[in-house]
């Protein structure tokens, strides 16, 4: 709320010009009245139609300004309410690609929703400011005619509209509150609904089509009350602004008679006041009343899932410079909350230039948690991840971001060409730095197939299998200069020839490579094994581990169960 | 033209009585709006006349009273005619779809859709019509009402009419082309968006965040462009219809104006003419409702293509003592004339590459979803569990107990086996965590799952890989806690490990969805092609 308003503060300019415009777009509200009047009063009552019919082309004249007026405001909401909503759509990508904790990535249908927030809150915006302007310009307009027309019957009109505005003020908490319901009780449905219906599979396997009916129907029902009690005051919303738009009316007709018979009001006076509420106050009182019930309820919702969904980011920080590219690790404790069992305990280690490392154990256990500690995306709980002597997220981002790379299992392929892709993270290097590192991972068929680096690659690498696209990022940090390389199940995709070449090349490259593997045959190939099971993290060779380690001849054994413990598994 | 949804709609307008009521206060609003103009031109003619007549003013008042009460009465019934219908629909399609079960021919997303916003298209149906009924009368009204006053004031009005059909119109064109630039482009800066969120990890551990942004938001001078385009056009549709109303005003006013003179109106009657023309402008104002109605009847389509989806047949299978034996079961895409025999009281693993057919194999085995053609005699007492479970149910406790009558303590045991139960006391409210506030882990979902499969004492259980994320220590345990919790039952398991496979007492190996052997797996070992199920063919 306070970003929304602070950017529309930013186009303050552009809200004057509106305002400014509007002004134009109240002048047939203000003589409005009067004109009509004096065609009337002064005019065909008079006998004379000549006048008659001038005044009323006054009348049509003023209205062709004021719908110019309009015309421009609407022309210029354009500069106000574009600008708004680019700065929102920065400001929500940014925050969604800046997420330090990206732990729970949004999906497609959450980047859909987004979309829709955003365009919620540009619609509403521009409905906000023609609505709420409209009113200000036109009532004063009205207001300000009527008392140069009908002095005397003034306070008869003022107070009405007054007491019914400030009657509607009262009831906008109650309102908004109805509303709040209402919107989560459609959200509430939309869960459950969305709950059961994609697991239909676990709902018959349990035999519960009648508790999910009823968990449905349970969310509907709610709904259904929750949008009549809106209703019921939306009703009494109406019927307070009717009352304050009619009343005025009906006490002046009651009023008048002895002002008129008394000389105070001519015929042109009455009509007038007639005209101006009939004509410009009534219909502004009933825009107001529907635009605050849902347009600024969408409003509100909008923008508060929006920040949900875009928090504020969290800026960098480090400045240690590290001195060598040594990681050494003592201790490290890493766990996903205070409460929850740790996935990495009392690990210590030190991985040197040079260094191949495998990090086995079963999926979903957290061995992306040892990506997470090197790369300094996640310090740890207790302990040290050193990275040339310094902790490794204290390091200078620039420093870290050039000398670690990480390569994850879901691949990062924007529109754009091949070379744009491959060149993401060396954005210096030549087309045959780019094209020998395609080769060294045996992607040149592939190269070739798309048609060289100047090929477009669409959305998210599409027409590419995912180990096609595994392989344009693998290139991709090949190319680089860092000295430390983790691949996390980033080879999950590739047949196991492909996966064992990419990963001697990797080794043969120098520096520091970690393999957080996907099929145990990576282990194999790594000097050093950290096998990952849930308890106590083992470190060692993989020979010394089968002999010292039974968990870990269990693991082996569990990929090849035909081979007996002491005569173990295809040979490195 | 009928729709398929039109007959739904007219049983949804017909089930209810407040479409009917809704009626007969629109009826009794807009008569007090239509007699309003005159009822106002008569009291402003006696202020013009400076005597105080009590009936004409009560007159006024009764007609005004009358039209805002109307409008009041008409917002609660049009919101309760609207979701009450709405609800009847979201539970008579839940109800279907629920029916139609696993697997569904309508995909999760597009299902979520129908019953969220379909339903609520097609529920304002009788709210639609009568609006447009109600405003087709008034209009007409307007004019009737126009030439009682002179008739001149209605020939001088339905000149008009025609000007804001063509209005309406060129609106209708003038946006579209802006409509679509603006639409496409916004999808642009979704995918891009989208691409940038998958590739999340890559472009934090780069620390190019700020880079990424701005190839995110690259297309967004295009959007603002098309966006002040649509404004634009908006200012332009605006001036038109800025001038349509006082113009035709003018012109309605002039007739008056020499109707005054030539003594065949009166003062007021000038109003009750401005008041009339403004309310046959009203249709204008309402050819969005056109719109709407189209709307509605598409939305009604796609629910009544739900409805009348034939249920698949489910025979109940036949009892067979405890085997369960499939004879030239085919499901299409899936499996292909599988026939196969599994004795009571055994331990089968399923096996087979990614795509063989494994996981509807075991829908099939335990009756979760209906077959093509061929037989399937087993048991009714079937306990699934999944690789990723859905969990369902208000609490965590509940899930485990879904579509049970279980109380706590059973609740308690079963996620005990499952060697779940230390993780769900942790959780901030223990068992009466809702679900949506349990952050699960793979590994802990997939225990949950088995829980929830435990609790119904089943006589069959079909493990659908539903330990593929469990650590081999715990994988043990829940294996022995099985054993121990429910003694002698048929355990069906698909599984990737060979481990698991080496356990059982029979494997099933498919390949493209045919079963390709079936014996031990000591026996399959020798073949090459099994060994590669489990290698990835190393």
């Amino acid at each position: 709320m306070h970003f929304y308003l602070s950017t529309l503060a930013g186009h303050r300019k552009g809200v004057l010009v509106l305002l400014a415009w509007s002004l134009l777009e109240g002048i047939p509200a203000f003589f409005g009245g009067k004109l009509v009047g004096s065609a009337v009063d002064r005019g065909f009552a008079a006998g004379r139609p000549l006048a008659g019919v001038l005044w009323l082309l006054a009348f049509a004249t003023l209205a062709v300004v004021g719908a110019l007026g309009q015309r421009q405001v609407f022309a210029r909401l354009g500069s106000v309410v574009e600008p708004m909503r680019d700065a929102l759509v920065a400001r929500v990508v940014r925050g969604v690609l800046s997420d330090p904790t990206h732990r729970r990535t949004p999906d497609a249908s959450a980047v859909a929703m987004i979309t829709r927030h955003v365009e919620v809150v540009r619609d509403a915006t521009a409905g906000v400011l023609v609505q709420a302007r409209a009113l200000l310009v036109t009532t004063i307009a009205a207001l300000v005619g009527l008392a140069t027309t009908a002095a005397a019957l003034i306070w008869l009109v003022v107070l009405p509209i007054v007491a019914a505005l400030v009657l509607f003020g009262f009831m906008l908490p109650s309102l908004a509150k109805r509303q709040r319901h209402a919107v989560m009780a459609d959200e509430s449905t939309a869960e459950a609904s969305g709950a059961v219906l994609t697991g239909l599979r676990d709902v018959a396997a349990c035999d519960a089509a009648t508790e999910a009916y009823e968990d449905i129907a349970r969310q509907v029902d709610r709904q259904a009350k929750a949008t009549i009690t809106v209703a019921w005051a939306n009703s009494l919303r109406a019927t307070v602004i009717a009352i304050g738009g009619f009343a005025p009316i009906a006490l002046l007709v009651a009023f008048a008679p002895p002002l008129v018979s008394s000389g105070q009001l001519t015929t042109g006076a009455v009509l007038a006041a007639v005209v101006y509420l009939t004509n410009s106050v009534n219909p502004a009182l009933h825009g107001l009343a529907r635009t605050t019930g849902t347009v600024v309820m969408r409003l509100m919702v909008a923008l508060k899932r929006l920040q949900e969904a875009a928090p504020r980011t969290g800026v960098e920080i480090g400045d240690e410079i590290p001195s060598g590219g040594d990681f050494a690790l003592r201790d490290v404790t890493f766990g996903w909350s205070p409460e929850a069992v740790p996935v990495v305990r009392d690990l210590s280690l030190d991985l040197r230039p040079g260094d191949h490392l495998a990090v086995v154990g079963p999926s979903g256990i957290g061995k992306s948690t040892m990506a997470g500690l090197l790369t300094g995306l996640m310090p740890p709980d207790h302990g040290h991840v050193l990275f040339g002597g310094v902790p490794v997220h204290r390091v200078a981002p620039a420093v870290r971001h050039h000398a670690i790379a990480l390569i994850p299992q879901e691949t990062y392929l924007f529109t754009g060409t091949v070379r744009e892709n491959l060149a993401l993270l060396a954005p210096r290097a030549t087309d045959e730095d780019l094209v020998e590192a395609v080769n060294k991972i045996g992607a040149t068929p592939l190269l070739d197939r798309l048609g060289g680096l100047d090929a477009a690659l669409g959305h998210g690498g599409e027409g590419l299998s995912a180990g096609e696209a595994q392989l344009l990022a693998l290139a991709r940090v090949y190319v680089t200069s860092a000295s430390v390389v983790v691949l996390d199940e980033a080879t999950s995709h590739l047949d196991p020839a492909a996966e064992a070449r990419v990963e001697r090349v990797f080794a043969q490259r120098g520096g520091v490579l970690v393999v957080i593997a996907h099929r145990l045959s990576s282990a194999l190939r790594a000097n050093r094994v950290l096998v990952m099971d849930g308890g106590r993290p083992l470190l060692g060779t993989h020979e010394h581990l089968l002999k010292t380690s039974a968990l870990y001849g269990q693991l082996m054994l569990a990929w090849d169960p035909t081979h007996r413990e002491e005569t173990p598994l295809p040979k490195r | 033209m009928a729709k398929p949804g039109d007959a739904l709609l007219f049983s949804v307008v017909r089930r209810d009585h407040r479409p009917w009521l809704l009626m007969l206060n629109a009826a009794v609003a807009t008569t007090g709006g239509l007699l309003l103009p005159t009822a106002l031109a008569s009291a402003v003619d006696m202020a013009l006349s400076g005597t105080f007549v009590l009936f004409t003013v009560v007159w006024l008042l009764l007609l005004a009273a009358t039209e805002i009460v109307g409008d009041a009465i008409g917002i609660v019934l049009a919101a309760s005619a609207t979701s009450r219908a709405t609800a009847w629909l979201r539970r008579e399609l839940s109800r279907k779809l629920l029916a139609l079960g696993h697997p569904s021919p309508f995909a999760a997303g597009d299902a979520v859709s129908r019953v969220t916003g379909d339903c609520g298209n097609a529920g304002g149906i009788a709210v639609t019509l009568i609006t447009l009924l109600v405003t087709a009368v008034s209009s007409a009204g307007a004019v009737v009402a126009l030439a009682l006053l002179d008739w001149r004031l209605a020939a001088v009005f339905v000149v008009s009419v025609p000007l804001a059909g063509l209005l309406i119109r060129t609106h209708m064109r003038m946006t579209a082309d802006d409509v679509l630039t603006y639409q496409e482009v916004s999808g642009e800066v979704s995918a891009r968006l989208l691409d940038s969120v998958s590739g999340l990890r890559t472009i934090a551990s780069a620390g190019i965040a700020g880079r990424e942004t701005n190839r995110v938001l690259e297309p967004l001078p295009r959007l603002a462009a098309a966006g002040a385009g649509m404004w634009r056009t908006q200012a332009r549709m605006m001036w038109r219809a800025g001038l349509l109303l006082p113009a035709v005003e003018v012109a309605v006013l002039t007739a008056a104006g020499f109707g005054v003179m030539e003594g065949r109106l009166s003062t007021g009657d000038v109003l009750a003419a401005l008041g009339y023309a403004a309310l046959g402008m009203g249709i204008v104002g309402q050819m969005t409702q056109l719109t709407v109605l189209e709307r509605t009847r598409a939305s009604a389509a796609r629910i009544a293509e739900v409805l009348d989806t034939p249920v698949p047949r489910r025979p109940a299978p036949k009892p067979s003592d405890g085997v369960i034996e499939l004879r030239d079961v085919s499901v299409d895409g899936a499996l292909h004339d599988v026939s196969l025999q599994i004795p009571a009281g055994t331990f089968t693993a399923v096996v087979g590459a990614s795509g063989a057919g494994k996981s509807t194999l075991a829908a099939v085995l335990g009756g979760l979803s209906s077959v093509d053609s061929g037989e399937v005699a087993g048991h009714d007492s079937v306990g699934y569990a999944f690789e990723r479970p859905a969990l369902l149910g208000s609490t965590i406790g509940r899930s485990i107990g879904y579509g049970t009558d279980a109380d706590e303590v059973q609740v308690r045991d079963a996620a005990i086996a499952a060697q779940v139960h230390d993780v769900l006391v942790r959780l901030p409210h223990g068992y009466d965590t809702p679900l949506a506030d349990a952050p699960l882990s793979g590994g802990e979902a997939q225990r949950v799952g088995l829980a929830r499969a435990i609790i119904r004492d089943p006589e069959v259980l079909v493990l659908d890989d539903a330990t593929a994320s469990l650590d081999t220590v715990t994988e043990a345990k829940v294996d022995e806690a099985l054993t121990t919790t429910l003694p002698g039952r048929t355990r069906v398991v698909v599984t990737h490990r060979p481990a698991t496979a080496a356990r059982a007492d029979l494997v099933v190996w498919l390949e493209g969805g045919r079963v390709r052997g079936t014996g031990t797996h000591r026996e399959l070992w020798n073949d090459e092609d099994y060994r590669a199920v489990f290698t990835g063919g190393q």
